[in-house]
C-alpha cells in the first residue's frame, strides 16, 4: 500500500472536492475542505515537501479556514443542508463519485497513470535546478526561487489579495 | 465610493488588462484576467439596487466560468507542449477550449446572453467601461493565438454574433441594451477576420472603441437611458442631437464616415481569401444593425418626437463637461480618408 499512497491520497483529495462542490451548507463544505487540506498536505509530504505541508496546515487550515468557519457560523441557518437533504445535492455528489470511481478503475486497469498525469517533453517539473546538492532540500530552494525569480508574481498576487479585501469591503458596504 | 478606494480599484482594472496584454507566461495572463474581474465588480455595483447586484453577479459568474475554461485549456496545452510561453497553442483541444473561453469573455454567440442583461443593470459609466475596456484583454489573447484557432468554430460564432446582434437589437428601446447588442455584432465582425488578417481585428477594435466611447459620452451628457429621453435632447442641447446622428450612422458602417473603414477592409480581406458568400451575408446582416441605429436617429435628430408640452420648454441648467468629446467625434466620423495609412501597419 505504501507504494500507492500518493494515488490513494489523491483519490481521497478528489472525493473531498466532489463533496464540497455538490454544495451542501458551507459548514459542511468547510469540514470537507479540512479533510482535503490535510490529505493534500500528505501528498506534498510524500514528495519531500514537509515545509509546504506545514504551511498548508498552519496558514490555510489554521488561518483562513478558521476565519471562514467563524463567519459561516455567524451567518448559518437553522437547518443547514447536508448531502442527503435534497435530491440535487445528493445527485451531484453521487455523480461526482461515480465519475471518480470510473476514472480510478480506468487508471488501475490500464496500468498507466498517463491519462491524469503526463507531461510530454519536459521530464521533470523543475526548471530552477539546485544541481543535486545533498545539503539543501528542493522545496526550500523552490520557496527561495519564488522570492527571487518570481518576485513579480509575488507582487502581483500580493496586490490582488489587497484589492480582493478592498473589493469585498466595498461590495458588502451596501450603503 | 471613497476616492482612494476608487483610484485603487480603477488602477487594478487597468493593471489587470495590462498584465494580460504584456505577459508571456500563461499563468500570469490568467492572473491578469482574474484581477481585472475582481476589481471591476465594485465598479459595476456602484448603485446599490438589486438590478445592479444581479448584473454584477451574472457578470462574475460568466467571466469566472470563462477563466476556468481558460485555465483548463492552459493546462492541456502545458501537458502536450511542456512549456508555458504564449505562442501557438499546439493541441487542437486546448485551442478550441481557449477559443470558447475567450468568446465567453467577449460575449460572442452562443455566449452572448449576459451582455444585454449586465449592461442594462448598471449605470452608464460602468457600462462604458464594460463594453470598451473589458474587450481589450480577451481580444489581445485571441490576437496572439490566432494562428492556431479552429476556423470553423470562430467563423460560426462570428456570423451568429452578427445575426444575434442585429436581430436582438431590433425591438429595444433601452439605450444600454441597444449598445450591448451593437457590441455583440461588432465583436462578431472583429472575430470573423481574426484568422485571415489579425491587424484588421485591431483596427476594428480601435474604431469600435472610439465610436462606443462617443456614444456613451453623449448618452451620459444628456443623462438618457431610453429612446424617449434621448428624443428630448433637441431641447436640451441641439448640438448633441447632430453628433448623435453622425456617430450612429458611423456605427452603422456608412461611408463616408469612419465606421465604414473596418467593414470595408474586412470584406475586402475576406474576398481576397476566396470567400464570397460569407462577407455578403455579413454585410446584409449589418443592415439590421443599421436599421435600429437609424430608428434612433429618426426619433432623436430627424424629427421632433411627440412629447408633452412641458418637455418642450426645459430649464437650461449648467451643462455637464464631457471629457474629450471633440477628438472623439472627429475620430469616430472623419477617419475614412486615412485608410491608405493602413499600409504602415504590420
Amino acid at each position: 500500500m505504501m507504494t500507492y499512497i500518493v494515488f490513494i491520497l489523491s483519490v481521497i483529495f478528489v472525493i473531498g472536492f466532489v463533496g464540497f462542490s455538490s454544495k451542501p451548507s458551507p459548514i459542511y463544505g468547510g469540514l470537507v475542505l479540512i479533510v482535503s487540506g490535510g490529505v493534500g498536505c500528505g501528498i506534498i509530504m510524500n514528495f519531500g515537501g514537509s515545509f509546504l505541508g506545514l504551511m498548508v496546515f498552519l496558514i490555510y487550515l489554521g488561518g483562513m479556514l478558521v476565519v471562514f468557519g467563524y463567519t459561516t457560523a455567524m451567518a448559518t441557518e437553522q437547518y443547514p443542508e447536508v448531502w442527503v437533504s435534497n435530491a440535487t445535492v445528493m445527485g451531484v455528489f453521487l455523480l461526482g463519485l461515480l465519475m471518480e470511481v470510473m476514472l480510478v478503475l480506468y487508471v488501475l486497469k490500464s496500468e498507466e497513470v498517463g491519462v491524469v498525469f503526463k507531461f510530454s517533453s519536459v521530464g521533470d517539473w523543475a526548471i530552477y535546478d539546485i544541481g543535486n546538492s545533498g545539503v539543501f532540500s528542493e522545496e526550500i530552494m523552490g520557496v527561495a526561487a519564488l522570492y527571487r525569480y518570481g518576485a513579480w508574481v509575488v507582487v502581483v498576487t500580493g496586490w490582488s489579495l489587497l484589492v480582493g479585501v478592498l473589493v469585498i469591503l466595498e461590495v458588502t458596504r451596501g450603503d | 465610493m471613497n476616492p482612494l478606494i476608487l483610484t485603487i480599484i480603477l488602477m487594478t482594472v487597468f493593471l489587470g488588462t495590462m498584465i494580460v496584454m504584456a505577459s508571456s507566461h500563461w499563468l500570469m495572463i490568467w492572473i491578469g484576467f482574474e484581477m481585472n474581474l475582481l476589481a471591476i465588480i465594485p465598479i459595476l455595483m456602484k448603485k446599490y439596487n438589486p438590478r445592479a447586484m444581479e448584473a454584477s453577479t451574472k457578470y462574475f459568474l460568466t467571466q469566472a466560468t470563462a477563466s476556468m475554461l481558460l485555465m483548463m485549456a492552459i493546462i492541456i496545452n502545458l501537458m502536450h507542449s511542456g512549456q508555458w510561453t504564449i505562442t501557438k497553442v499546439f493541441n487542437p483541444t486546448a485551442s478550441i477550449i481557449m477559443t470558447l473561453a475567450l468568446a465567453m469573455k467577449l460575449g460572442l454567440t452562443p455566449f452572448h446572453f449576459w451582455v444585454p442583461e449586465v449592461t442594462q443593470g448598471i449605470s452608464l459609466t460602468s457600462g462604458l467601461i464594460l463594453l470598451t475596456w473589458q474587450k481589450l484583454a480577451p481580444m489581445s489573447i485571441l490576437y496572439q493565438i490566432s494562428p492556431s484557432i479552429n476556423l470553423n468554430i470562430l467563423l460560426t460564432m462570428a456570423v451568429l454574433s452578427i445575426l444575434v446582434g442585429g436581430w436582438g437589437g431590433l425591438n429595444q428601446t433601452q439605450l444600454r441594451k441597444i449598445m450591448a447588442y451593437s457590441s455583440i455584432a461588432h465583436m462578431g465582425w472583429m472575430t470573423a477576420i481574426l484568422v485571415y488578417n489579425p491587424t484588421l481585428t485591431m483596427l476594428n477594435m480601435l474604431i469600435y472603441i472610439m465610436m462606443t466611447l462617443t456614444m456613451f459620452m453623449l448618452f451620459i451628457h444628456s443623462s438618457s437611458t431610453t429612446t424617449l429621453s434621448l428624443s428630448h435632447t433637441w431641447n436640451k442641447a441641439p448640438l448633441i442631437t447632430t453628433l448623435i446622428l453622425i456617430t450612429l450612422l458611423s456605427m452603422g458602417g456608412l461611408p463616408p464616415l469612419s465606421g465604414f473603414m473596418p467593414k470595408w477592409m474586412i470584406i475586402q480581406e475576406l474576398t481576397k481569401n476566396s470567400s464570397i458568400i460569407l462577407p455578403t451575408l455579413m454585410a446584409i446582416m449589418a443592415l439590421l444593425n443599421l436599421y435600429f441605429y437609424t430608428r434612433l436617429t429618426y426619433s432623436t435628430s430627424l424629427t421632433m418626437f411627440p412629447s408633452t408640452n412641458n418637455m418642450k420648454m426645459k430649464w437650461q441648467f449648467e451643462t455637464k463637461q464631457i471629457t474629450l468629446l471633440p477628438p472623439l467625434i472627429i475620430a469616430s466620423s472623419l477617419l475614412l480618408p486615412l485608410t491608405p495609412m493602413l499600409s504602415i501597419l504590420d
